[in-house]
């Protein structure tokens, strides 16, 4: 009768650490395989929670670069603008010169836009953390690139990763379509007052503006690798979240129904027993006289 | 020729009988939650008859002797499983403690392997960001010591169940010595009453040994001799002999004869057969796997480590130490950096970015056992698991089992009061019947004494 009050207690403290917990697998002997398949879910679901952020901050970087970029664009436009009106032939020398002031205000711009920070690490210095570009006299440019020629590249999933950057040397400085090299190229063309210089300055310009736009689609592309990645590590973390209530969850109107079946077991053993036990012959003897 | 004291004695000896049989019935009664009391009948026979001159009456009844009734062949089987029965729960428990340290506690090995590659992720975000290698520093701090706790919280049950084997075998000792003594007044018991409350103590101290380790008995002119399984001698007759425990090569426990030899292998039952499974055998099986785990992880991850440079310019030093010694590696491992700084971001070979991807690959890819470190891992889970898992059916199985004997035995020797009661009731009414025989002829003898008196009527 013990035996039976005792196993009937078991099956009751089962049914409530299942609904107290929410879990069916407490400890690895409820179920072996389970336990040891957690262990991978366990791991797989804080990845997946990083690469997520990896993701968020990645697509931040990757966005701040494309607006850059295209403020760029927009700046050396209006830098190719202002030089051709200077290379019209009909400006003075003075007014060239009022061009290049301007001309010097947009490339002031374009080494701000390179110097620029998200999350307080530049975005065109490599996977370096000194400032991209410092003004340098001794330059042929008037400025020196201080990065390095590094792509940082974030891990976003298991095998994956994606690169997030292009080091300033390949954007502003490269050494074919050097950006920064065309506008101060420019200046001293309209700082000179030789208009066909300033021609061949305007020409460099305008190669700059379709390189940028080249550009460019190393960061749409990343956008859009970024974003399915996203995606992908959404429906990851559903699966993870799946498996792993699959694995040591427990339905909780089943937990709940084996629950009160346990108590009704339990109750209905101690009534039987407790009627049980204290019957005898003795119990339907009358008292000797 | 029969007469009428005949007729006496054949009363008197039917309330002896009857005497004798509420002896029994009280007794049972009286033992009915005494562990280990076999229930005794009176032995009844019928006295041989009397033959005068052709003329043949009954000769009366006579008390042989208050059995106990056993049965032999039950006990014999509730030993064997009472044997596993304890190996089996003392297994059981320990086993118990070792899932502890497995189960998902957040400070458990799965949780710290999990941080340390989220760590490395997070890095991989921000290569050069202080904060995440700081994080990177704590998680191998954790990991390691998630290592050290584990293989610890082994060693302590380990321990542990060393520390019962030399208390089990002085139980045994004692017990042995005790049958012993029993075996020798045994000789004295008469073999009518099947060994009496002698044999109820001598049986419940057997059984209390067959807890205690895996023991033969076999029946013999002088008591039982009991064995250990592999033929050693424990009790012969009214002698012991006792066994001792040392510890032998490797730090574990061995277990010796009265004549020094190392019988160890051949004890697998009872609580001492549990405690030297567990000390000897399977304890050291998870702890060799931990092992085996953290030391190639450690060298894995000391290679990716070295593959690249620190912040400062310098060849990455070893992440993790104290994994040379393969039979310790789990509890001594220990972060040998000092500072976040020295953790090896950058790649040595400056054109191929930084050395993260490495750092991560330790932890995705393949040690050397064909596993990788989440999936070595979750084998000493699985294996764990597994074997609390069956101890625990193993247990309950046997459970069922002895209950089943129990209940059987029961209902063989165990005293049940509706029985004794019907008993005492069928005695006391043959009392009262041969009481009224006494006192029938001793009416009858008056009227024979008084014969031709005319004052008696």
């Amino acid at each position: 009768m013990l035996a039976i009050l005792q196993q009937s207690q078991g099956t009751l403290n089962t049914a409530l650490e299942q609904v107290s917990t929410g879990l069916s697998v407490n400890q690895p002997s409820d179920n072996p395989t389970a336990a040891a398949s957690m262990v991978e879910n366990t791991i797989e679901t804080g990845d997946v929670d990083e690469y997520t952020q990896n993701v968020s901050t990645s697509l931040a970087t990757v966005k701040q670069a494309s607006s850059v970029l295209t403020s760029l664009v927009s700046s050396l436009t209006s830098a190719q603008d202002a030089g051709i009106e200077g290379a019209n032939g009909t400006s003075s020398a003075a007014t060239m010169k009022i061009i290049a002031n301007q001309v010097q205000g947009i490339l002031d711009a374009v080494i701000s836009d390179a110097n620029s920070t998200v999350g307080g690490a530049y975005l065109f210095g490599g996977t370096s953390t000194a400032t991209p570009y410092t003004a340098d006299a001794t330059s042929p440019t008037g400025y020196t690139y201080n990065g390095n020629n590094q792509t940082s590249t974030v891990a976003v999933g298991d095998q994956t990763s994606v690169a997030v950057n292009l080091p300033g040397s390949q954007v502003f400085s490269n050494s074919s379509d050097n950006v920064i090299a065309s506008l101060s190229s420019l200046v001293t063309a309209l700082n000179s007052g030789d208009s066909s210089a300033v021609q061949t300055a305007v020409t460099a310009v305008g190669t700059a503006i379709s390189f940028v736009g080249q550009q460019q689609v190393f960061y749409s592309n990343a956008e859009s690798q970024l974003s399915s990645q996203e995606t992908f590590l959404q429906q990851d973390t559903v699966t993870l979240t799946t498996q792993e209530s699959n694995l040591i969850g427990v339905n909780e109107s089943t937990a709940a129904t084996d629950l009160s079946q346990a108590e009704t077991d339990n109750n209905a053993a101690l009534a039987a027993v407790a009627k049980v036990l204290p019957n005898s012959l003795l119990n339907y003897l009358s008292t000797p006289s | 020729m029969g007469g009428l004291n005949t007729a006496l004695l054949i009363g008197v000896s039917g309330l002896d009988v009857a005497q004798g049989a509420l002896d029994a019935t009280s007794n049972n009664i009286a033992n009915v939650n005494t562990p280990g009391y076999t229930r005794e009948e009176a032995q009844v026979s019928e006295l041989a008859e009397n033959d005068s001159n052709g003329q043949v009456t009954g000769g009366g009844v006579s008390l042989d002797g208050l059995q106990s009734i056993r049965d032999e062949l039950l006990n014999m089987q509730i030993n064997q499983q009472t044997s596993l029965q304890n190996a089996a729960d003392s297994e059981s428990s320990s086993l118990q403690q070792i899932q502890s340290y497995f189960s998902s506690t957040g400070a458990d090995l799965a949780s710290a392997f999990s941080a340390f590659s989220s760590s490395l992720v997070e890095l991989s975000g921000n290569a050069t960001s202080a904060s995440a290698q700081a994080g990177v520093l704590a998680a191998g701090q954790s990991l390691a010591s998630a290592f050290n706790s584990t293989a610890n919280g082994l060693t302590g049950v380990q321990t542990q169940a060393d520390q019962q084997i030399p208390d089990t075998i002085s139980q045994i000792n004692t017990l042995s010595s005790q049958i012993a003594q029993l075996n020798g007044q045994l000789a004295q018991v008469p073999a009518s009453e099947n060994g009496g409350t002698t044999q109820d103590q001598l049986d419940q101290d057997v059984q209390q040994l067959a807890g205690l380790t895996n023991i033969q008995v076999t029946q013999t002119n002088h008591g039982e001799t009991i064995t250990t399984g592999s033929g050693t001698p424990l009790v012969i007759g009214d002698k012991s002999y006792s066994l001792s425990s040392s510890t032998g090569p490797g730090g574990l426990q061995q277990v010796e004869d009265a004549n020094g030899n190392n019988i160890t292998s051949s004890i697998s039952g009872g609580t001492l057969g549990g405690s030297l499974n567990i000390a000897n055998q399977v304890i050291p099986g998870f702890l060799t796997q931990l092992n085996s785990l953290a030391s190639q992880f450690a060298t894995a991850f000391n290679s990716a480590q070295a593959a690249g440079t620190d912040s400062t310019g310098n060849a990455g030093a070893a992440f993790f130490t104290g994994t040379s010694n393969l039979s310790d590696a789990a509890a001594n491992i220990s972060v040998g950096l000092t500072s976040p700084s020295q953790l090896a971001v950058n790649s040595s070979l400056s054109s191929t970015g930084n050395n993260i991807a490495n750092l991560s690959a330790a932890l995705t890819t393949a040690l050397p056992s064909g596993q990788t470190a989440a999936g070595a891992y979750a084998s000493i889970v699985f294996n764990v698991g597994t074997a609390a898992s069956n101890a625990n059916t193993q247990s309950s199985a046997i459970g069922d089992n002895l209950t089943q004997l129990n209940t059987l035995q029961g209902s063989v020797s165990a005293v049940s009061i509706d029985e004794e009661t019907a008993n005492l009731m069928r005695y006391q009414t043959a009392y009262e019947a041969a009481s009224r025989i006494v006192s029938t002829v001793q009416v009858l003898d008056n009227a024979a004494l008084n014969m031709g008196s005319s004052t008696s009527f």
